[in-house]
């Protein structure tokens, strides 16, 4: 038990990036560079939508990964700390 | 009392995060940017980390003078303030480090590129960079003047923040004008603004938090340190 604990918050910013990592790696391919020739403006706005989504999404995800991962060192170093 | 008021800060941060998140989130509640569609999204992290980093620099400043000044007269005043700067800069290199990671992700989809050596992004990454060796300095170098070098080298430090913050009102820059005190046709929708004054809100009330846990384990241990000096002198 008393090693679940700092496993656990190392583990939650390590998944959190690691899910920001897949978020951006499983993004559909862009439309080309001259979407213009073959599409709409509605068609490419369908097209980019899901694209931007998980860009976002992976935004915000790094974001608490960062977070959180640092206040996990936080707690590991003040834990030490607390043991010497 | 004390742990009581902790644990209702912390509690009300942690609500505040959830509410900011969810209202940057929902379309429901704040409405898709026309021009950039959900990705306008990351607006609502990147520059609410931007403020709040250039906050716990400003108080990373303030350490390093406040130590400067201090530390012939008043040693344990130094060594607090010397807490203070080294917790301020550490806090704030995390919070740019989010505008650094999600500033290129935004990049990529509005610009089609991750990265450009543009004023605004240059001076960021210099920043953060001044700031990251700042770290290093207090990590790995040894001895009795290294709080003094680092206080020095965090006033250098400072002088980039106006930097960055004028940069894309002093250069022509890929990076957007200023959302607000921009000039003419800058600012933001309305029914935009809401989350991200609540983002910012949130942020700070959370980096504030760890500054306040970071200031405490530094204290925790200068007088680790302090004792173990004292143990060596004697025996």
């Amino acid at each position: 038990m008393k090693k679940f604990g700092p496993a656990l918050i190392i583990a939650v910013p390590i998944a959190l990036f690691c899910w920001a990592g897949y978020l951006v790696l499983s993004a559909p391919p862009e439309p080309p560079f001259d979407w213009r020739l073959h599409m709409t403006e509605a068609q490419h706005a369908a097209a980019v939508a899901p694209i931007n989504h998980l860009y976002t999404r992976a935004a915000y995800t790094v974001t608490w990964a960062i977070q959180l991962g640092y206040t996990a060192w936080l707690c590991l170093r003040w834990w030490s700390q607390k043991q010497r | 009392m004390k742990k009581l008021a902790i644990g209702l800060y912390l509690l009300m941060t942690l609500v505040l995060l959830v509410w900011a998140t969810i209202k940057a989130l929902d379309p429901n509640l704040t409405p898709n940017d026309a021009a950039q569609g959900e990705m306008f999204r990351i607006i609502y992290y990147h520059v609410p980390s931007a403020s709040v980093a250039f906050f716990f620099f400003a108080i990373n400043l303030v350490g390093s003078v406040g130590y400067l000044a201090s530390r012939h007269n008043h040693a344990n005043l130094a060594q607090r303030f010397d807490a203070w700067a080294l917790a301020g800069a550490e806090v704030g290199v995390v919070f740019c480090t989010v505008v650094l990671v999600t500033g290129p992700l935004w990049g990529r989809r509005a610009w089609g590129i991750w990265w450009t050596w543009d004023a605004r992004l240059t001076t960021t990454l210099v920043l953060w960079l001044i700031y990251v060796s700042y770290l290093l300095l207090r990590r790995f170098a040894d001895g009795p003047q290294v709080q003094t070098l680092a206080a020095v080298l965090g006033i250098f430090g400072a002088v980039d923040v106006p930097i960055v913050y004028m940069s894309n009102r002093w250069w022509r820059t890929t990076h957007p004008a200023p959302v607000f005190g921009g000039g003419e046709g800058s600012g933001m929708d309305p029914s935009m603004v809401g989350a991200l004054l609540w983002n910012m809100l949130a942020w700070f009330l959370w980096g504030v938090l760890v500054l306040a846990f970071r200031y405490r384990v530094e204290r925790e241990q200068q007088k680790i340190a302090a004792a173990e000096a004292d143990q060596a002198l004697n025996s």
